[in-house]
C-alpha cells in the first residue's frame, strides 16, 4: 500500500486516490482507514473509487450502463455489441431523458439502424418507408392517438393538383417548371394504366383568373381559381382553406357541409399534389397535406410514378409478404448533407389512406417547358365563401425585396468586363446607355468587375453588384444578342453566355479568347465603340438584332 | 459556457504525413483519437514535389507506420538522381546519387491526392478501434480555452471539442500555431514557395526517355540562370504514368525580383534541356502551389503549449537540404513522437506533460539537429553576410573562379562538394549557391544542349480553368489594399499576375476626386490556398470552411 490513508488530510487525498488504479490496493487502503480513523468522508472516497476501478475491469452490462458514467466513446464501444434492439432503445430512451448528448444518441441509432437493416434487406434500399410507431414501438408518438383524422376511407383519387404560386400578377418560373413536369408525368400515366386522368392547376390571388390561359398553355387540363382582393399576398389560413376547399369535393365528410359537387369530377380528393419549394409553397404545402392528414415530401428534386415492392409488415399488413403498390409517387430528395438523395414514398396502410401523395419540388429542379398557346383547357372559378376571420391577421406593412436581377429573359444583355477600368463610371453609363436602346435589354457584369477595387459614383453603383454577374458562379443567359465589352472570356464567364445565338465582343486585344467565341469582334477600346454603337442605334442607322439575325451560329 | 461539449484524449488536426502519423501512433497506443481534416478527403488540399525519403538515422518512417505504404500509395522510387547547371544552353550535370542516398533507406515519389486518401482509409480504420474516427470536410478555426488554458479546439461546422492533447499537423500557415501564438506569418525570409505542375505520360515514355524500368524512377534538379536570378530552384521526379514538375524559390526573393512562379515554372518547362525528356508533347494534369517552410529559420525549437503540440510544417519542420527537399518524413518523425510523447505522459497520470516531452524526443532523437543545424547559424552569419556575399558571388565570376571550377571539376571536387551533406544543409541563402555558382559551373564546364523545346504550357487563366473548386465565402480578406502593403501578391500568388485580371491579386489604379490611387483587389475564388499572400501582404488569411475552396485531383 502506497498510501495510508491514515496518515493524510481528506483535502489531499482526494487528489491523490485519482492515481490508484489497483482495486486491491483500495480495499487495502480501505480496511486500513476502518482499523484506524474510520472517517466515513474518507471511506466513501476510497469506495468510490473502488467501484469505479473494479467496474472497469468488467465489462459494462448495457441494461443497467449508467450512461452518465460513459464517454462517448464508451458509448460507441458498448453499442457495437449489443444485438438486442429492445436494449438499445431502452439506452436511446435513457440517454434522451440524461444528458441527451447527439453524439451519443447518433451512436445507439446507428446501431439500431444497422440492425434493422438486416431484419429487412429484402427492401430496396432506396425506398424509405417510415412508419414511426413499429420502428421504436418503445417511444412516445404524440401522433399515434391523434383525435382529429381526417383521411378518407376508400376515398376515391384521381389527376395531379399543382399549386401554382404567382408573384406581382405572374406565374413565377417554378411554376411553369412543375405544370411541364406533370404533363410529362400524367401522359406517361394515362398510357401505362390506360386511364385519362388530368393535370390540374391551382391558382389563388388577386386577379389571378387571368394567368388560367397561361397554365393551360404550359401542360393543365383544367385550371381552378379563386381571385379576391383581400388575398393580394399569400396568408396561411385563407390559402390554407381554399385549397382544401377546392380539392375536398362536395360531400366530403371533413369538407365544408354546403359544398356542391363538381360536374366536372366524381372523385373525392386528388392522388398527387404538387406545391413549389418557395417560402410561401412551402408553408401552404406543409398545412395544407396535414388538413388532408397525408404525408408531405418537401423540398424534392425529381419525381417519378411507379410501382412499388413494399415488405413492411406496416404497409402490408402481411408480415412476410412483399406486396407491390401502383401508381406511386416517387419523391426523390436529397438528404441534408445535400450529397445523398432518398426516394420518398407516401403510402397508404391497412386502416389507413395516406392521399394526396404530396410534394414540392425545389425550384429550377425542372426545365420550363415551351408554352404551347394551342393547347385547349378548361378553366372553372371556384366560388366559396371566404369568412372575415381568416383575415384577422392585417398586413400592416411589407418590404418589397431588391427581388434580385433576373437577367434571363432578356432579348439583349450588355455585359462588361474589366476594359472599363479606365474610367469605371463612365462604362457603367455606357453600357446602361446601350441598355436603352433595346425593348427587353439588360446590364450583366463580369465578375472580374463586381470584384475590383474601382469607386463608382452613386448613381451607378447600385448596378456593380453580384446579381448582375454572369458565368459560372453567376446568372446563365442566352438573350438573342449578348454585347460582351471588354470582358477577356474567361472559361468561367464563358459558361454563363456561350448558349446566347450571337455574341458581340469588344475588345482592345485581338488575342483574347472571347474572340474564338464571337460571332462578331470589333476590335477596339470600349469608350470609342460604345459611343459610336449608341448613336447609330439612336439615330436608327444600326440594328443589331437584325445583325444577329444574319449571323451565323459557330 | 456549458462543459457538455464532447472529449476525445487526444484530437488532431489536418490528415497529411504529419496528423496520419501521430494519429496511427497515437491509436497503436490506445489513445482515443479524433482526426479533423478540412479537405472533402485527405489529400485534396496538399501539394508535394515530391520525394518522400525513409531515413536510416530516423525514430520513424512513413513504412514502419503503414507497412502496405510503398504498394499502395507512392509511385516510382527513385533510383538515379541528377543536379544540373544551366547557363543559356550550356549545362552541366552532377550525378548526385550519393548524396541523395546518404541516410537514406528508401525514397519514393508519391502524389499527395493518392497519398493521403490512401492513408485516411488506414488512420480511420485504426483510430475507430480506439473510440475515435477521422473526419473530413471540417476546418478546425481555434483554440478552445478556458481560463486561459488550451482545453480543445473550435470548429466551423460541429461544436467544439475538448482533449488532452491537441496535435495541430495543419501545415504550412497552420492557424492553431498562430493563434497559439507559436508561429508568425511575417517574414518572407522563413519562407519558401514551391509550385508545381503534373505532366501526363505513359509509363512506357517514362521508361524509354528516362531509361527506367517499371520499378524505377529518376530525380532531375536544375538550378543556375533560367529563373531570372530568383534563388531557388526545379525539379523533375517520374511517377508511375506522368511527371511532376516543379519550383522551390525563396519567398522573399521572388517578393525581390517581383518576378512571376508561374512564368519561372514556364521558364523550366520550355527550356531546351527537358527536350529529350517532353519531346514536343505537353499535357498539363494540374498546377498547384504551396508554401513551405525554412526549418533553419522556422522551425520552432520548442513547438507546444499546454495541451497543444505542433508538428511537421506547422511547426516550421521543412529542412532543405541544398537541393533535397525533407518535409514529409520530418512530419512523420514529429507526428509520432508527438504521439508518443503524449501516450507516456498519459500512462504515468501527467498528461501536462507530453509537450516538454515531445520537445526532448525531438533533440534526443536528432530531429531538431537536422532541422537548426547548428552550423547553419554559424555559416550563415558569415554567407549572408552582404559584403561576404557579394566577394564570394564576384569570386565564382571571375575567370580566377572559372578556372578554380574548372580544376576542381577534374579532381573530381565539385561532385564531392555537391553531395556532401555537410556542405549542402550550410549552404548559405545568397545567390551563390542558388545562380552564380551553377550558372559558372555551367558556363565553364557545360555543354550546350541542341534540342529545341517548343511545347506550350497552358496559361494562368486555363491552368485556374482547369482546377476544380467549391466556391465558399471569401476566406482573405485585404487589410489594407494600398499596393504599397499588399502589391507584392499581385506577381508573388501563383494564380494571380501583372495585366492578369483572372487572379486573386489585380493591380488597380484607381481615380478619386481628381488624385489617382494604386491599388489591389482581391478576389478569393481562384485561389489555390498555397498561403503565399498570408506573409506578402496585408490580410485577415484563414483557410476556407471545410470541402469548401480548391480540389486537387493530383497533389
Ligand atoms: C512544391 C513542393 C515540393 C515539395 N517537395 C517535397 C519533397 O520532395 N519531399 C518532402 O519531404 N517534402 C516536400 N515538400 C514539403 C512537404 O509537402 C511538406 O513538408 C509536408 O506536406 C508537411 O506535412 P504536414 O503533415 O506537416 O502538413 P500537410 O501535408 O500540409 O498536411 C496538413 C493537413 O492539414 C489540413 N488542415 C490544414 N488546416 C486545417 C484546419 N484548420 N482544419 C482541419 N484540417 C486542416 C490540410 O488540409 C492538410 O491535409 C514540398 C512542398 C512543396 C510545396
Ligand atoms: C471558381 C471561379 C468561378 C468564377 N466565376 C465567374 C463568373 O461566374 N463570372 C465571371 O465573369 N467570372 C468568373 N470567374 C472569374 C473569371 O475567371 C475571370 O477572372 C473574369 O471573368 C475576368 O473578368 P474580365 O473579363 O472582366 O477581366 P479581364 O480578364 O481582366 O479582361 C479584361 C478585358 O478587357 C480588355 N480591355 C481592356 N481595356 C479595354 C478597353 N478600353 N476597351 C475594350 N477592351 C478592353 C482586355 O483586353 C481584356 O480582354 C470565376 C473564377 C473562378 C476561379
Ligand atoms: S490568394 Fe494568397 S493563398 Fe490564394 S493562391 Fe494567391 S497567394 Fe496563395
Amino acid at each position: 500500500m502506497e498510501i495510508d490513508p491514515t496518515d493524510h488530510e481528506i483535502a489531499d487525498l482526494g487528489p491523490k486516490i485519482k492515481d490508484v488504479d489497483d482495486a486491491d490496493e483500495l480495499r487495502e487502503m480501505l480496511a486500513a482507514e476502518e482499523d484506524g480513523e474510520d472517517r466515513a468522508p474518507v471511506k466513501t472516497l476510497i469506495e468510490d473509487r473502488l467501484e469505479k476501478v473494479a467496474g472497469e475491469d468488467e465489462d459494462v452490462d448495457p441494461s443497467d450502463a449508467d450512461l452518465d458514467d460513459m464517454t462517448v466513446a464508451d458509448v460507441a464501444n458498448m453499442v457495437r455489441d449489443i444485438e438486442d434492439i429492445d436494449v438499445l432503445e431502452d439506452l436511446l430512451e435513457r440517454e434522451r431523458d440524461g444528458q441527451d448528448r447527439k453524439t451519443a444518441k447518433s451512436q445507439i441509432e446507428g446501431r439500431l439502424d444497422t440492425l434493422q437493416d438486416s431484419d429487412h434487406e429484402s427492401e430496396d434500399e432506396d425506398v424509405v418507408v417510415e412508419d414511426p410507431e413499429e420502428k421504436y414501438p418503445d417511444l412516445d408518438h404524440p401522433t399515434a392517438d391523434k383525435k382529429h383524422v381526417r383521411a378518407l376511407e376508400d376515398g376515391d383519387y384521381r389527376d395531379m393538383w399543382v399549386y401554382c404560386e404567382t408573384q406581382q400578377g405572374q406565374l413565377i418560373d417554378v411554376s411553369k417548371e412543375m405544370l411541364g413536369k406533370a404533363r410529362g408525368l400524367m401522359d406517361e400515366y394515362n398510357d401505362e394504366y390506360g386511364e385519362s386522368e388530368s393535370v390540374v392547376a391551382v391558382l389563388i390571388g388577386d386577379g389571378v383568373g387571368e394567368l388560367a390561359e397561361e397554365c393551360v398553355a404550359y401542360g393543365a387540363d383544367r385550371v381552378i381559381y379563386l381571385e379576391d382582393e383581400r388575398l393580394g399576398r399569400f396568408r396561411h389560413t385563407p390559402y390554407t382553406r381554399i385549397f382544401c376547399d377546392m380539392a375536398r369535393n362536395g360531400g366530403h365528410p371533413y369538407g365544408r357541409d354546403d359544398r356542391q359537387e363538381d360536374d366536372w369530377r366524381d372523385y373525392d380528393e386528388p392522388r398527387y399534389t404538387v406545391f413549389p419549394a418557395t417560402n410561401n409553397g412551402r408553408d401552404l404545402s406543409a398545412l395544407a397535406q396535414a388538413e388532408f392528414d397525408s404525408g408531405l415530401a418537401s423540398d424534392c428534386s425529381d419525381l417519378f410514378i411507379e410501382a412499388a415492392d413494399i415488405s413492411n409488415p406496416a404497409k402490408t399488413g402481411k408480415p412476410g409478404e412483399t406486396v407491390e403498390f401502383q401508381r406511386v409517387l416517387h419523391m426523390k430528395r436529397p438528404d441534408f448533407s445535400g450529397f445523398e438523395y432518398s426516394t420518398i414514398l407516401c403510402l397508404d396502410k391497412p386502416g389507413r389512406e395516406f392521399h394526396p401523395q404530396g410534394a414540392s419540388v425545389i425550384p429550377g429542379s425542372f426545365d420550363v417547358p415551351g408554352p404551347d398557346p394551342e393547347r385547349e383547357g378548361e378553366v372553372i372559378e371556384h366560388e366559396m365563401p371566404l369568412e372575415d376571420d381568416w383575415f384577422k391577421v392585417e398586413v400592416t406593412d411589407y418590404d418589397q425585396l431588391e427581388g434580385g436581377v433576373d437577367l434571363t429573359g432578356n432579348e439583349v444583355v450588355v455585359a462588361l468586363g474589366r476594359g472599363i477600368g479606365e474610367d469605371p463610371t463612365e462604362g457603367i453609363e455606357l453600357g446602361l446607355d446601350l441598355v436603352d436602346q433595346f425593348e427587353a435589354a439588360d446590364l450583366g457584369l463580369s465578375r472580374g468587375v463586381i470584384t475590383a477595387s474601382y469607386q463608382f459614383a452613386g448613381h451607378v453603383e447600385q448596378y456593380v453588384t453580384e446579381e448582375r454577374q454572369i458565368g459560372e458562379s453567376g446568372q446563365v443567359v442566352e438573350p438573342d444578342v449578348y454585347i460582351a465589352a471588354g470582358i477577356s472570356g474567361a472559361v468561367q464567364h464563358k459558361v454563363g453566355m456561350d448558349e446566347s445565338d450571337t455574341i458581340i465582343a469588344i475588345n482592345t486585344d485581338a488575342d483574347a479568347d472571347i474572340v474564338e467565341f464571337s460571332d462578331y469582334y470589333v476590335q477596339g477600346d470600349l469608350f470609342e465603340i460604345l459611343p459610336e454603337l449608341i448613336d447609330s442605334l439612336e439615330k436608327g442607322e444600326l440594328d443589331i438584332q437584325a445583325l444577329a439575325g444574319g449571323a451565323s451560329d459557330d | 459556457m456549458t462543459d457538455d461539449y464532447e472529449h476525445y484524449e487526444a484530437v488532431v488536426v489536418g490528415a497529411g504525413p504529419g496528423g496520419a502519423a501521430a494519429a496511427a501512433t497515437l491509436a497503436q497506443n490506445g489513445v482515443e483519437t479524433l482526426v479533423l481534416e478540412r479537405g472533402v478527403e485527405s489529400g485534396s488540399k496538399n501539394v508535394s514535389g515530391g520525394l518522400i525519403y525513409a531515413e536510416e538515422s530516423a525514430p520513424y518512417t512513413i513504412d514502419g507506420l503503414f507497412p502496405e505504404f510503398r504498394s499502395e500509395a507512392s509511385e516510382r522510387p527513385v533510383t538515379e538522381y541528377y543536379l544540373h547547371n544551366v547557363a543559356g544552353r550550356n549545362v552541366k550535370t552532377i550525378d548526385l546519387t550519393d548524396l541523395h542516398e546518404h541516410d537514406t533507406t528508401w525514397s519514393d515519389a508519391v502524389l499527395r491526392r493518392h497519398m493521403d486518401s490512401w492513408l485516411e482509409g488506414r488512420v480511420h480504420e485504426m483510430t475507430r478501434e480506439t473510440g475515435g474516427g477521422l473526419l473530413t470536410g471540417v476546418r478546425v478555426d481555434g483554440l478552445l480555452r478556458e481560463a486561459g488554458e488550451i482545453v480543445g479546439v473550435t470548429c466551423e461546422e460541429l461544436d467544439p471539442i475538448k482533449a488532452d492533447a491537441i496535435i495541430a499537423a495543419d501545415g504550412v500557415n497552420s492557424e492553431l500555431a498562430r493563434d497559439a501564438g507559436l508561429m508568425d506569418w511575417e517574414d518572407p525570409e522563413e519562407w519558401f514557395q514551391g509550385v508545381k505542375a503534373i505532366v501526363d505520360m505513359p509509363a512506357s515514355a517514362i521508361a524509354e526517355r528516362f531509361g527506367v524500368d517499371e520499378d524505377e524512377g529518376v530525380a532531375h534538379l536544375f538550378s543556375g540562370d533560367l529563373f531570372e536570378g530568383v534563388r531557388g530552384g526545379g525539379f523533375l521526379y517520374t511517377n508511375d504514368d506522368s511527371l511532376s514538375i516543379g519550383t522551390v524559390f525563396h519567398l522573399d526573393s521572388l517578393v525581390a525580383e517581383a518576378a512571376e512562379p508561374h512564368e519561372l515554372l514556364d521558364a523550366l518547362l520550355t527550356h531546351p534541356l527537358l527536350d529529350q525528356w517532353l519531346q514536343g508533347e505537353y499535357e498539363e494534369l494540374e498546377y498547384g502551389a504551396k508554401l513551405v517552410p525554412d526549418s533553419k529559420k522556422a522551425a520552432n525549437p520548442s513547438p507546444h503549449q499546454g495541451r497543444l503540440m505542433l508538428v511537421g510544417d506547422a511547426a516550421g519542420q521543412m529542412q532543405a537540404q541544398g537541393p533535397i527537399i525533407k518535409g514529409m518524413n520530418h512530419a512523420v518523425s514529429a507526428g509520432a513522437l508527438a504521439a508518443e510523447a503524449f501516450s507516456e505522459a498519459q500512462t504515468r497520470g501527467r498528461p501536462g506533460e507530453a509537450g516538454q516531452r515531445y520537445e526532448t524526443k525531438l533533440r534526443d532523437e536528432g530531429v531538431m539537429a537536422k532541422l537548426r543545424p547548428t552550423r547553419y547559424t554559424v555559416a550563415s552569419a558569415v554567407g549572408e553576410n552582404g559584403a561576404v556575399a557579394s566577394v564570394t558571388d564576384s569570386l565564382v565570376d571571375s575567370p580566377l573562379g572559372r578556372l578554380g571550377i574548372e580544376a576542381a571539376d577534374r579532381l573530381g571536387l565539385l561532385r564531392r562538394a555537391f553531395n556532401s551533406p555537410f556542405v549542402m544543409s550550410v549552404m548559405p541563402d545568397t545567390r551563390t549557391p542558388y545562380v552564380t555558382a551553377p550558372t559558372a559551373i555551367a558556363e565553364a564546364l557545360g555543354t550546350p544542349v541542341r534540342e529545341e523545346n517548343d511545347v506550350e504550357p497552358p496559361d494562368l487563366a486555363d491552368r485556374i480553368g482547369d482546377l476544380t473548386y467549391d466556391v465558399g465565402d471569401p476566406h482573405i480578406e485585404l487589410r489594407d489594399n494600398s499596393f504599397a502593403a499588399s502589391g507584392a501578391a499581385v506577381s508573388a500568388c501563383p494564380v494571380s499576375a501583372k495585366d492578369f485580371g483572372g487572379g486573386c491579386y489585380r493591380d488597380e489604379k484607381v481615380k478619386t476626386n481628381g488624385h489617382e490611387e494604386h491599388l489591389v483587389s482581391l478576389d478569393t475564388q481562384p485561389c489555390v490556398e498555397c498561403g503565399t499572400c498570408a506573409i506578402v501582404a496585408d490580410t485577415e488569411w484563414e483557410h476556407p470552411a471545410g470541402g469548401k475552396g480548391v480540389e486537387f485531383e493530383q497533389g
